[in-house]
């Protein structure tokens, strides 16, 4: 997918989120986009290593920044967590020129905005390092996803990781299946 | 009795100091090449006293590293939450150990660097390659290895590695919370310690007073902090530094606006690139250790000014407009306005321009950004996002720069050009949908 496209489908999702009861840090906006592309296939191309806080991608950062400087979106305060990222009336713009793209992950936007919107970030952590943890180590039980994460990121407790586990098996149960007749 | 401490002067930092362990590594192959490498690369043709090399930089980075080391593990400034999450940071041994790592590696941190620092290394190394990964096979070459064996502490090669060049260009390697937290320290964009010493050294040789801050100030009010999402632990400020974080993160912004992103800068950087493209076997460097130590600024200097003599030699033309300052100008400045026409407008322009005059090169960068975000350490103990506190870093925008330029002599006719051309052209949306 292209920068422009690209930037067409995260400022889309970031308006999605802030609906959804976001207040769209980097954060967010990081994992909303790493469900969009590992869980729904939609192709961002951006590389997610397992960092600090979960899945991470260096290129996206970058690419918010270029986004930031381009007019397409700006930092809100969000006392007393990190900035907020809010999509401009020129990223509007932009996405008007994108109808067809929009239309065809739009519903994976919704699905991801819907899901993690109202998420406070250590769950989200915890949410993408199961979906992580899922997709590179093939891992299918809560408890093997789970006693993973404990293991990559201890500071996630028993319980936490086992309900991220789960909620994670029941959204690929509910989601997948309709991909797939798409 | 030998010296066990030895010391070199410096601009900024004015004594730094190094053992005898760490002299052996200053006195290696890699790091005196470093001598030989600009900082700005071609920047002294535009700031005739930016002639600093990577060697005092690395210097100065090292000097720094341990500084915010001793400041942020003194044991009145770590938390118990952040010590229960750190453990190794309450054993001394283990941070004597992290301490010479940290140094060491921010020593190497630039050892991989190009003939002429970043200028164009993404062009002309084979893909994958940059300079963090020369420095990552150069840290653990065997010339390196037998070095770092004979340290004391000893030192694991990929613990240097790790904290040279950070997470974000060592993504294969796995790191545990302490060493993601002192590559931070490092090489991170907020407070990284190359970050602080190449602003400072970068103004005071430049003669411009924007990149100057309280760093005394700042280092000293440094913390390792959870943020009050409850996310891992960071490195942050006491309420007290926040004024001088503030104050790097303004003068990162001046810095690269007027001196980083400077457009003659930058046009210099594509005709070395387009010289380094004729001129080099295959267009691109090596990437085998000894043909990297091999090259430094020298040899690319001499055979620019021979290539610039020759008429008909490999890069001639590129290599003549460096020497005889010919270089190309201005065609087209990123400004709001045609950025509201088309978010791709330097792009777009620069494409058609091409088509018409040929002699036309295209730059975009961005800089800075992501990195206003940081915890502070309020006096009653909570800890709260920066930008939560200070309207300078929520209004702080992100860096960009973009130029089209034109050969001098197609200069005139090309501005007339682009004058009657620009409102068609920029209605253009090249990565329209199909």
């Amino acid at each position: 997918m292209k920068r422009l496209r690209r930037a067409a489908v995260v400022t889309e999702l970031a308006d999605r989120l802030r609906e959804a009861g976001s207040w769209c840090g980097e954060t967010h906006l990081q994992k909303a986009c790493y469900f969009l592309q590992q869980l729904l296939g939609v192709p961002l191309e951006y590389e997610f290593i397992l960092y600090r806080y979960g899945p991470f991608s260096f290129e996206l950062r970058e690419e918010l920044v270029e986004m930031r400087a381009d007019g397409l979106l700006e930092l809100r305060p969000a006392p007393p967590y990190g900035p907020g990222i809010l999509a401009t009336e020129a990223s509007a713009e932009l996405r008007s020129q994108f109808p067809k793209t929009l239309s065809r992950y739009g519903e994976a936007i919704n699905y991801v905005a819907g899901r993690l919107g109202d998420k406070w970030v250590t769950d989200l952590e915890s949410l993408a390092t199961a979906l992580y943890v899922h997709e590179e180590e093939k891992r299918d039980s809560v408890d093997s996803i789970a006693s993973r994460m404990r293991e990559l990121k201890p500071r996630i407790s028993e319980e936490e990781a086992e309900s991220a586990a789960s909620e994670l098996l029941r959204m690929l149960q509910q989601y997948l299946p309709s991909i797939e007749q798409a | 009795m030998a010296k066990i401490v030895h010391e070199f002067r410096d601009p900024i930092h004015v004594f730094i100091r190094v053992d005898t362990h760490e002299r052996k590594i200053v006195d290696t192959r890699p790091l005196q090449r470093l001598r030989y490498v600009h900082q700005l690369a071609l920047s002294y043709l535009v700031y005739p006293g930016a002639t600093h090399r990577r060697f005092e930089h690395s210097l100065g980075v090292m000097e720094l590293a341990g500084r915010v080391f001793d400041v942020v593990t003194a044991p009145g400034n770590l938390g118990a939450e952040v010590l229960k999450l750190l453990p190794d940071l309450a054993n001394e041994d283990a941070r004597r150990y992290w301490r010479r790592a940290i140094r060491v590696a921010a020593l190497c941190h630039d050892i991989g660097h190009l003939p002429f620092s970043h200028a164009a290394e993404h062009e002309l190394l084979p893909e994958g390659w940059d300079h963090e990964r020369l420095t990552r096979e150069l840290i653990q070459s065997p010339e390196m290895v037998e070095i770092w064996n004979s340290v004391i502490p000893p030192l694991r090669p990929e613990h240097v590695v790790k904290l040279a060049v950070g997470r974000k260009k060592a993504k294969d390697l796995e790191f545990s919370p302490l060493e993601e937290l002192l590559s931070e320290i490092v090489v991170s964009d907020a407070f990284g310690v190359d970050r602080v010493d190449y602003l400072l050294r970068d103004s005071h040789h430049a003669g411009v007073a924007y990149g100057r801050f309280d760093h005394y100030r700042l280092i000293d009010t440094l913390r390792i902090l959870i943020p009050a999402t409850g996310e891992a632990p960071t490195l942050g400020v006491e309420e007290g530094g926040l004024l001088s974080a503030e104050a790097l993160l303004l003068a990162r912004y001046y810095m690269y606006s007027q001196v980083y992103f400077h457009p003659v800068r930058v046009i210099y950087d594509i005709h070395l690139q387009r010289f380094l493209s004729e001129w080099l076997p295959g267009g691109q460097f090596s990437t085998d250790i000894e043909g990297h130590l091999r090259m430094t600024d020298n040899e690319v200097i001499a055979a620019m000014f021979e290539a610039a003599r020759t008429p008909g030699s490999p890069g001639h033309d590129s290599a003549k407009r460096v020497v005889e300052r010919n270089h190309f100008r201005i065609l087209w400045t990123r400004n709001p306005d045609d950025l509201r026409k088309n978010p791709d407008a330097g792009r777009v322009l620069s494409l058609r321009a091409k088509e018409q005059f040929d002699a036309v090169e295209h730059s975009k960068k961005v800089g800075g950004g992501g990195t206003e975000d940081f915890p502070v350490l309020m006096r009653d103990g909570r800890v709260v996002s920066s930008v939560a506190l200070s309207e300078t870093l929520e209004k702080l925008p992100a860096i960009a720069s973009e130029f089209v330029f034109v050969a001098p002599e197609r200069q005139e006719e090309a501005s007339r050009w682009i004058e009657g051309k620009r409102d068609e052209i920029l209605q253009e949306m090249k990565e329209a949908e199909e």
